[in-house]
């Protein structure tokens, strides 16, 4: 029996007119590891949402076809038989949990459909997924991964035999990004769970998944093998899906002659030690040297201490005797895991946080405990989570409040401006939380350099974006540091900090345990260990054919590797 | 001078959403482990129910101390959180104490005093009793004891989802209100005018923020209602097996004969006594 089987499914919402899904035919087996890759918009939500039931049952709109689950038919199935079929984890998973206690949540389902061993049920499944020994606390003691965890839990405390998950891993850093993928192997291989993502990290693609399904206007473009579906690059990057770097490096040297024709394409850095075997590194001696530390001090902290109440227990101490120097003109990328103080840091240079003990200079001068208003002229900070940033009804109203209300002369010529400059025009009346997630962070960006603060701060500004809308906000980054003087951005984003930074500062616990360029940082394997950085794959790559290159991206690596011979 | 700005800065720290949502999970979460958490809700809102309404119909002032001393205790004994208390002091102050001091100053005598006296130890034991059991059990503990009493299962989900995303809420508030201090031009508030003016301020911004907060909390809550489709929530509220699920978990222990035996004893000894003296 297939575990999913699908005939001729067309689904249009009640408000529009085209189809959302659009004649749809597939079949998954049991047992499969199934990713889902499509362009924004192309229907993969809703596609999920078949499968769980919440359409037809739940969800107005025009539905047509079969779709049969684990044997089930959804149309004649209620939503509560299918949860015993399908498990769900949203990509917002922390609004999916509904309980303050973690056991609690994991069995809330079992409870509400009557099982007697609900308990037994939750306990079961914590232990699944690794939790077992937090099951007594509350959900707010958990951190991102963990809530995700949870949610993941509470999925599959009703033994459904199909697990599907939306963007498991966009909010989490790259640590807990693997041990959710760990576990959902576990699961699939172990338990024999057929697991269904929505995906667009292809690396975690090429190493996890079996198959991987293309979804185009709202149809199933194909469904192939992982390693001959990631090799269709061009098809991938017609979708916005960008295909892992080792497979994109290999295109293109193949493209331009440099690595034989008749290789086939790599997915992983295993498949690219066979592939690029007989390359070998050309060092160049014209590579740009980055900008040696000459400019003068804008920002300086000397043992800077933050600590937290907590509400039980013992004062958290978030920043420990922190020393660190920001110099005019400096690009920094703040790293280290979560909780290691970045976000603390920043809100410290914007006034949002007062520090225990230590002091800041700004441009030479003590600023330490000032209040925002007198900061803010000089710093800015983008937060994480860009809806925050929206206290107006449109974004052109949240983009010229902060010059509004300080009397900015022309503030109407300069928001117009920014519009222009973010490609937002078309979009100024409407609502920020309304906007895609890419239009969300321009918008938010826009905000941030409305005052042309000469130093500005950003909080994770690539998280939760897929890759495309990523690429393009890395342009905008590009654009918004050749104008604003110093600009520093906290990130787990490897890539972003290669191409980008001209200096890299990792925290760990509360302090700066390493500050430089990113051949310092990334040639420095035992730095990596301790903090749990993870270099982008085609670093990773290179440091596998020969430990002398220290090559970032994709352009780096296909200009400095040539096939002997060749 | 330096003490009084230090002191006025300190009161403000300690008015930040923080300092609340730290005092709201403490008086819900934070003491699990306190005598008055470890009782049957049941029968912690009988006794609760006794306390709420017998003082209103009764005017003796011995049994009223004695009620009053009674809640007093087991108030201390839940390990109220030090914000209830404030509200609880200002609340019964505003209420009647006010007029206990006026009319002492204003030469009141016994006459006009023990009325008035009256009244506000009816107020004070009637809030109190309602501290004890409402923060002082868990607000799990509490919906189920209320749906033991056949409460519907709406509002005992209610009272434990609210207290599960008021976390949350303060955060997005609190986030909310970061941007308007990061973005927005608070004035001076050097002087009296200015400490005014700046009040205004920030009382105006704090209605503002609500716009941005109900919209983002809407928006969180599309998932919410679509998982608890999926995890059965409408399916368990029709269906009574799951409330004898739920229920099962009440147990009616020696404690609470004990606790039940005690403040009985406590009524009656304490009430002679006083009538005594």
């Amino acid at each position: 029996m297939k575990a999913i089987e699908i005939k001729d499914l067309t689904f249009t919402y009640p408000a529009s007119q085209t189809p959302t899904l659009n004649h749809l035919y597939l079949e998954v087996e049991q047992g499969d590891f199934l990713a889902i890759v499509g362009n924004n918009g192309c229907g993969k939500s809703t596609f999920c949402k078949c499968l769980n039931g919440l359409i037809p049952h739940f969800i107005d709109g025009d539905f047509s076809g079969e779709v049969h689950v684990g044997g089930l038919d959804t149309r004649t199935s209620d939503v509560g038989t299918l949860a015993t079929q399908v498990g769900y984890v949203y990509q917002d998973f922390e609004n999916q949990i509904v309980r303050p206690t973690v056991l609690d949540d994991a069995s809330y389902a079992c409870l509400n459909y009557a099982m007697p061993d609900y308990l037994e049920r939750g306990r079961a499944a914590l232990k699944m997924v690794g939790l077992s020994t937090r099951e007594k606390d509350y959900i707010w003691q958990l951190s991102g991964g963990q809530t995700h965890l949870l949610a993941l839990a509470g999925a599959i405390s009703l033994r459904p035999d199909i697990l599907i998950l939306d963007e498991p891993i966009a909010q989490l850093d790259p640590q807990h990004a693997d041990e959710v993928y760990e576990i959902l192997k576990t699961l699939n291989e172990k338990y024999g769970k057929t697991i269904i993502v929505i995906e667009h990290h292809t690396e975690y693609i090429a190493n996890y998944c079996h198959h991987v399904m293309l979804m185009k206007e709202g149809g199933v473009a194909w469904k192939l093998p992982v390693d001959e579906a990631l090799r269709h690059v061009d098809e991938l990057q017609e979708s916005h899906i960008f295909p892992p770097q080792v497979t994109q490096a290999a295109k293109r040297m193949q493209q331009a002659g440099t690595l034989a024709k008749t290789a086939k394409l790599p997915t992983t850095i295993l498949q690219g030690m066979s592939t690029f075997q007989n390359c070998r590194y050309q060092p160049s001696f014209t590579r740009p040297t980055l900008k040696p530390e000459t400019e003068k001090p804008v920002v300086t902290f000397k043992d800077m201490c933050v600590c937290y109440r907590s509400f039980k227990g013992e004062d958290r101490v978030v920043l420990d005797h922190l020393n660190l120097t920001i110099h005019k003109g400096d690009k920094i990328a703040l790293v280290g895991s979560n909780g290691a103080g970045k976000s603390t840091l920043m809100k410290l240079m914007v006034g949002l946080v007062k520090p225990t003990s230590g002091t800041m200079f700004l441009n030479g001068q003590d600023v330490t405990g000032q209040r925002t208003k007198q900061l803010s002229p000089y710093v800015s900070l983008v937060y994480q989570n860009p809806e925050d940033m929206f206290i107006k009804d449109s974004i052109r109203r949240d983009i010229a409040y902060a010059m509004q209300v300080r009397q900015v002369t022309d503030h109407a010529k300069r928001t117009d401006e920014l519009l222009s400059q973010f490609s937002l025009e078309t979009l100024a009346d409407r609502d920020g939380r309304l906007l895609s997630g890419g239009q969300m962070r321009k918008a938010s960006l826009a905000i941030g350099i409305a005052l042309n603060p000469p130093i500005l701060l950003l909080d994770e500004p690539t998280a939760n974006l897929d890759i495309a809308t990523r690429h393009d906000i890395l342009r905008t980054l590009k654009a918004i540091a050749a104008t604003t003087d110093t600009v520093m951005i906290a990130t787990h984003d490897m890539q972003l900090v290669c191409e980008w930074a001209s200096r890299i500062v990792v925290l760990d616990d509360g302090k700066v345990i390493a500050d430089g360029t990113r051949d310092d940082i990334f040639g420095n394997p035992t730095l990596l260990e301790t903090v749990g950085i993870r270099p982008p794959e085609i670093f990773s790559m290179a440091q596998a054919l020969d430990h002398q290159a220290l090559l970032y991206t994709v352009e780096e690596f296909t200009s400095h590797f040539k096939e002997v011979g060749s | 001078m330096k003490w009084k700005q230090k002191l006025s800065e300190n009161i403000l720290d300690k008015l930040s959403i923080d300092f609340l949502k730290n005092q709201v999970l403490k008086n819900a979460y934070g003491n699990t482990d306190t005598l008055i958490a470890k009782l049957d809700p049941r029968i912690l809102i009988a006794w609760y129910l006794f306390f709420g309404i017998v003082p209103w119909f009764v005017n003796d002032v011995a049994f009223l101390l004695t009620c009053f001393l009674l809640v007093m205790i087991t108030t201390w004994l839940a390990h109220v959180a030090g914000l209830v208390m404030f509200i609880f002091v200002l609340g019964v102050f505003s209420q009647t104490g006010y007029l206990l001091i006026v009319s002492l100053f204003f030469g009141g005598n016994a006459s006009t005093i023990l009325p008035l006296l009256i009244l506000t130890l009816k107020v004070t034991t009637c809030s109190l009793a309602s501290i004890t059991v409402f923060s002082g059990l868990d607000p799990d503990r509490l919906s189920n004891g209320l749906m033991w009493y056949g409460c519907p299962e709406r509002l005992s989900f209610s009272i434990a989802y609210a207290y599960r995303i008021l976390p949350m809420l303060m955060e997005e508030f609190q986030n909310v209100l970061l941007s308007y201090r990061l973005r927005g031009n608070p004035p001076d508030h050097s002087g009296w005018m200015g400490k005014i003016r700046y009040l205004i301020y920030q009382v105006r911004i704090i209605m503002q923020a609500f716009y941005p907060l109900i919209l983002n909390t809407a928006k969180r809550s599309r998932t919410t209602v679509e998982a608890l489709e999926m995890r059965g929530y409408r399916y368990a509220a029709s269906n009574r097996s799951v409330k004898k699920m739920k229920l099962s978990a009440l147990k009616v222990t020696h404690l609470d004969s004990v606790f039940l035996a005690l403040s009985l004893l406590w009524m009656v000894g304490g009430s002679l006594l006083m009538t005594w003296i």
